[in-house]
């Protein structure tokens, strides 16, 4: 079964889930909103709605809805109205994650299903720029040698470094969804200047943007922005967290513990909830801005996990 | 100050007795422009900045600093200049940096040494114009300097620290006591000379019945005498009918006595008008900025110097206010009414006092339960299809008699001009101004201008608080943020930001959670109605909510530091975080985001005293002196120094240890 998790707008939903420790690399807004998120569905589900089973509270059918294999969590009322102007105010941005130990071979239909799901939110038929992050890629900002660093993780956990060769399928995927006019631009995240000089020849259309995670000092190679500025492409910043969702998390949030959602059970084999392995696919990112007024109106997760027995046993944290 | 119309100007006693008519001929040019006006749409966010500057000259020979009264001939040759431009034959600047930008703006104002300037186009959203302000204001300042003597500078200090003093403080020199200030200090000539200009200064005092009077508590140093006496009061003066004002106790013991509007409105100051999407979006920021007023105030804290005596506050706000105070002693509480229609617990120049927008969250507790409005005119702003909220805005704003009437302006009624809505509308000088649309400009919208902040020596300094604002407005927008509390907090707030050292050692009331409770979070998050863009259906029809809480419960008293940096225990996000967390939600690109970082920085910093406020730097700069003797007096050869500091500091920036570390880098490498 897929499980799609979903923040709503974060922006209106307010509270701490927009704030986090600017010093570290985190991805508290992710988990917070979540949580947050389900938290408000549940407490906005009158007990009296859930006349199919009487029992409000332990159930968790009230608020969340199954639709065909997948279990929206919370449900999601795509009839609402997205935005509150006309397509052509807003700058429309999403980033997608591919997450680590995820086979490179689901991307192209990963791709397909996140940005319907943000289209569908929105009401809106296309996006300005599609940001790819690819797993296992770190930007180091006092050398320019993003390479060494992934290749150092392949000590540890082989399947994470993402190779050249899959990056550029990955790519040609979106290439063609860019063809189709779904996507305006498109652009990556944590590219140094070498990977990028690599990977440029190999594309059709190039990254517009290379999107990197600055902590908290502005030190970036001048190799990089050189090279970005000879091929046009705008250095953007962000403050996600490189693997922004892990397993043990998505557990975490779904599972019947104080702080979970009560849906998925505390083990893959434990009867307290779904049972099964989970498997998190990916997590994407939108945001809508409205150009002249700098405004940003609506910013959300959707995140989608598999579940069940035959769910190849992702990697654990 | 906008435009200067010209004409026969009314005396006060004539004045007073049209005053009806401008008010409500004003009204009816109101409601015209606003049922014109309130459909507007859809209009970008622009924004501008007004810097202001003291002219003053340096005489190296006799270690002077004085004033200089050359205003009119540096906004001769400024404009010259700009015609130049215009016809294309000068490129207004050496500086290859500027092409392609408008030249800078300059105006005149009160003060006769003071100037205004403007970028020559206002800014936009667009983050790469943020990073154009502040190389704007250098060049602004460049080209003002150029248009001056040799020996004069544009200083942004907030006032000149020998102003109204016995010495030839300013150039030409002229001596005080004229018909129209009738100051003992200050001469008319140091007014700008348009007939506007010393008609305003010339009807306050008239309407008040004496001068103004500001009294400035002294700082008492070891050497100060106990109790101090103003030494430069003169009581044998007999010039005029005011001079008894000081034999009838004007002076107070231990304050620094000033007489005269220019000790006010020739301050210098940092305001920042924005532009709103449409009327809602205006109200909606006009509101939230307000508490954010006297945190700014303190923030930026710059006027420790009144009238060569150091003093016992910190910002200029409630000196301006005295010297513009045109309140009788009836409606000063002074005097049992007889004349006059009210008491008036503010002077027209103060924090302001109403909240504007229809907003389910305003509740009626924030309100001023006291707040003076005129019936008549909110009946008649009302019964023309204005809601409560605006009419009670602007018939509070009424309240005021106009005081500077032209007789040519009172033969017709012209509905497509807005002159007698901005004679009051212009001079109720409060912390904020909600504006509508000039009738004759169809491009320009809703717009609120936020007045409260104090302008800063340097112009990186003041392209950071420039910046801050206008990120807070787009946080605010985004976020949909509610700093609201009760209104007479936002005024016992203004009064706090003056102590010294406010931003440090004070405590002002903010709200604790900026963010929308969570009921009506899930209501906005689940219609998918997004907040910042309110719809007027949204605020018809509030979602049911639990009980509110007691409002007092919503708000307490918080240092600046977790005001704007967050609070310990992270209950308070802080205003710098929530910049943080919008900048981080939009694309924004690696150069630009390093030089937001920059000023960012800056305020976290001031905030948790790391780096001085100008004030404190002041202070210390006088208590270093070695001139200074440790009286309060701040001596002829310490105001020169000092300027001559700031003047360096504009242009080093504090950077290698030179002066003005303390307030812009922290340390001295």
């Amino acid at each position: 079964m897929k499980l799609i998790l979903s923040t709503s707008n974060i922006m209106t939903a307010g509270g701490p889930s927009v704030i986090r420790p600017t010093t570290s690399k985190s991805n508290v807004e992710l988990i917070n909103s979540l949580r947050a998120n389900f938290l408000a569905a549940q407490q906005a589900t009158p007990p009296a709605s859930g006349e199919a089973n009487g029992n409000g509270n332990t159930s968790s059918t009230s608020w969340t809805k199954q639709e065909d294999d997948a279990l929206y969590i919370p449900a999601v009322d795509f009839s609402q109205r997205g935005l509150a102007e006309e397509r052509s105010q807003y700058d429309i941005t999403v980033k997608l994650f591919y997450l680590p130990g995820i086979p490179v071979s689901r991307r192209c239909a990963h791709t397909r299903q996140a940005i319907e799901l943000v289209l569908k939110e929105l009401h809106v038929d296309s996006i300005d720029l599609l940001i790819v992050s690819f797993p296992g890629i770190l930007f180091d900002a006092e050398d320019d040698s993003e390479e060494e660093v992934s290749s150092v993780d392949d000590g540890s956990s082989t399947e994470q470094a993402d190779d050249f060769d899959s990056t550029i399928q990955t790519w040609r995927t979106l290439e063609s969804l860019q063809e189709q006019g779904k996507i305006a631009q498109l652009g990556v995240a944590e590219f140094g200047s070498e990977r990028l000089a690599r990977f440029l020849p190999h594309t059709k259309v190039k990254p517009s943007v290379d999107q990197i995670n600055l902590k908290d000092c502005c030190v970036v190679p001048k190799s990089l922005i050189l090279y970005a500025k000879q091929e046009k492409i705008d250095l953007l910043t962000h403050n996600d967290c490189n693997d922004i969702l892990p397993v043990g998390t998505t557990r975490e949030l779904l599972g019947p513990g104080e702080r979970g959602a009560g849906i998925l059970a505390s083990a893959p084999g434990a009867s307290d909830g779904l049972q099964g392995d989970i498997e998190t696919q990916w997590v994407v990112k939108y945001t809508a801005v409205v150009k002249d007024r700098g405004v940003v109106e609506n910013k959300g997760y959707f995140a989608l996990a598999d579940v069940g027995s035959c769910v190849k046993p992702g990697h654990s944290t | 100050m906008g435009l200067l119309a010209l004409g026969t100007a009314l005396e006060w006693t004539e004045a007073k007795k049209r005053a009806d008519q401008v008010r409500k001929w004003g009204i009816e040019q109101l409601l015209a422009n606003w049922h014109r006006a309130k459909g507007k749409e859809r209009d970008a966010l622009l924004w501008g900045d007004e810097v202001e500057y003291l002219v003053v000259a340096l005489d190296d020979a006799s270690k002077k600093a004085r004033l200089s009264l050359a205003q009119a001939e540096i906004l001769k040759s400024l404009a010259r200049d700009e015609e130049l431009w215009k016809e294309g034959t000068c490129t207004y600047s050496e500086n290859k940096e500027h092409e392609g930008e408008e030249p800078p703006h300059f105006h005149p104002e009160f003060g006769r040494f003071m100037l205004e300037a403007t970028p020559g186009r206002p800014w936009g959203i667009d983050f790469k114009d943020l990073l154009k302000v502040e190389s704007n204001m250098r060049w602004r300042r460049e080209v003002a300097k150029a248009h001056m003597a040799p020996n004069e500078s544009p200083i942004t200090l907030t006032t000149f620290p020998r102003l109204g003093t016995k010495d030839d403080y300013i150039q030409p020199y002229y001596p005080p006591s004229g018909p129209a200030l009738r100051s003992q200090f200050v001469p008319d000539e140091i007014a700008n000379p348009h007939i506007r200009f010393p008609t305003l200064a010339a009807n306050i005092r008239a309407r008040r019945g004496r001068k103004v009077e500001l009294n400035v508590p002294v700082f008492k140093d070891k050497n100060t005498p106990q109790p101090f006496k103003d030494p430069t009061v003169d009581y044998d003066l007999h010039n005029w009918p005011e001079d008894d004002d000081v034999r009838n106790g004007a002076a107070k013991d231990d304050h620094v006595y000033m007489d005269a509007m220019a000790f006010g409105m020739g301050s210098c100051c940092l305001q920042i008008t924005f532009q709103a999407k449409n009327i809602p979006e205006g109200r909606k920021l006009y509101d939230q900025l307000s508490p954010l007023g006297p945190i700014l105030l303190a923030l930026t804290a710059a006027t420790p110097i009144y009238k060569g005596f150091l003093v016992d506050t910190d910002v200029r706000w409630n000196q301006i206010g005295n010297a513009v105070d045109d309140r009788t002693k009836e409606e000063l509480g002074e005097l049992p009414l007889k004349n006059d229609r009210w008491r008036i617990p503010k002077s027209r120049y103060a924090s302001n006092s109403t909240y504007i927008s229809q907003d389910p969250r305003l509740r009626k507790e924030y309100l001023d339960p006291d707040l003076i409005v005129d019936e008549d005119i909110k009946n008649r702003l009302m019964q023309d299809g204005m809601d409560e909220l605006l009419a009670t805005h602007f018939a509070h704003l009424f309240i005021r008699d106009p005081i500077v009437i032209f007789s040519e302006d009172l033969e017709e009624l012209d509905l497509n001009k807005a002159d007698h809505f901005e004679n009051l509308q212009s001079t109720n000088w409060q912390h904020m101004r909600f504006k509508p649309p000039p009738p004759e400009k169809h491009d320009i919208g809703w717009r609120v201008e936020f007045r409260s902040m104090e302008i800063q020596m340097t112009d990186f300094e003041n392209a950071a608080f420039a910046i801050f604002i206008v990120l807070v407005t787009r946080a605010i927008l985004s976020f949909d943020l509610n700093f609201y509390i009760p209104i007479q907090r936002t005024t016992e707030n203004m009064e706090t930001a003056h102590a010294r050292n406010a931003v440090l050692d004070e405590k002002f009331y903010f709200r604790r959670d900026p963010f929308s409770p969570p009921a009506r979070r899930h209501q906005q998050s689940s219609s998918n109605s997004n907040a910042s863009s309110t719809t007027p259906s949204a605020y018809n029809t509030p979602p049911p909510s639990p009980p509110l809480a007691p409002v007092e419960s919503e708000y307490e008293l918080m240092t600046i530091a977790d005001i704007i940096n967050g609070s310990p225990d992270g209950t308070f996000p802080g205003l710098i975080p929530l910049v943080e967390s919008y900048l981080n939600s939009v694309n924004v690109d690696v150069e630009t985001r390093c030089s937001l970082a920059r000023y960012l920085d800056f305020i976290r910093k001031r905030a948790n005293g790391t780096l001085w406020t100008g004030a404190k730097w002041i202070r210390e700069f006088v208590a270093k002196h070695p001139a200074y003797k440790q009286d309060s007096a701040v001596s002829e050869e310490i105001c020169y120094d000092l300027v001559k500091a700031v003047d360096e500091m504009t242009v080093k920036e504090g950077a290698n240890g030179s002066v003005g570390w303390e307030l812009l880098r922290g340390r001295k490498d």
